[in-house]
């Protein structure tokens, strides 16, 4: 991976770590909390992809946005 | 120390509060994220929305119900949550915790009122636009949907709230 693309991975990690703990306390921590993970419940399921899904999109939006840069410099650079 | 400890309770007993509501509430206990959210969706998209008791907003022509799951409590604990905390060093005073979290709170339930409103939106075009991405039934596309719009919905929000933390930290100091 890109250095590039991994520095601002960890940047964007660190700016969306409120939101982030955030969403994970209302939908993950409050409902275990509330014994929500009882066996034969679809709530571990559920929490699998909750945990999984936030992480995943912003590395999705983070090499989006590399790739995309990458892209128009290169773009400039020909023309140029 | 004293006020910021007790800013901090009172987010925590609001949070637990919300989602106590939620469990416990029907549809008709929740108008007050419902009605708004499917007015919204109604001037979005052009759908017709009716109070169906018990049920939620129903728009007949479309075959869609705006029921209690899309009430977005969750999401207004989140971003009530979220917004005080990232506030929480400016609670200095009795005034300031007050204002904070009365701040926190009309933004979380306006955010929350759009932010649902574009998940209902987008999930009403899913509806007759069904995607199909590898083995993923609708179901699962729609809770992707939810996911990816709430967590978007709030990674905003912070954004927000941190720029006019900052726009209001400069024009104390008066730059």
């Amino acid at each position: 991976m890109n250095l590039g693309i991994r520095a601002a991975i960890v940047r964007a990690f660190r700016r969306a770590a409120l939101p982030l703990a955030s969403y994970y306390a209302v939908t993950l921590a409050l409902p275990l909390a509330n014994g929500a993970a009882r066996p034969g419940t679809a709530f571990v399921e559920h929490a699998l992809v909750v945990l999984v899904v936030p992480p995943f999109l912003i590395v999705l939006a983070c090499m989006t946005r590399g790739i995309a840069r990458g892209l128009l410099c290169a773009c400039r650079q020909i023309s140029y | 120390m004293k006020t910021k400890l007790v800013a901090v309770i009172v987010v925590a007993l609001t949070v637990w509060g919300l989602k106590r509501h939620y469990s416990d509430a029907g549809a008709d206990d929740l108008r007050w994220m419902l009605s708004p959210t499917a007015w919204l969706v109604s001037t979005a998209t052009g759908t017709a929305f009716t109070m169906a008791p018990g049920e939620g907003y129903v728009s007949h022509e479309r075959l869609f119900v705006i029921e209690k799951t899309c009430a977005g409590v969750n999401f207004l604990a989140a971003a009530f949550g979220m917004v005080a905390f990232g506030f929480m060093h400016r609670v200095r005073s009795t005034v300031s915790c007050v204002s904070v979290l009365g701040a926190s709170l009309i933004a979380g339930y306006g955010a929350a009122v759009v932010v649902n409103a574009v998940r209902i939106v987008i999930a009403m075009w899913l509806a007759t636009h069904p995607i199909t991405l590898f083995t993923l039934t609708a179901g699962d596309v729609h809770r992707f949907e939810g996911i990816a719009v709430y967590f978007g919905g709030l990674v905003v929000l912070a954004e927000l709230a941190r720029r006019i933390d900052r726009s209001a930290f400069l024009a104390r100091c008066g730059r």
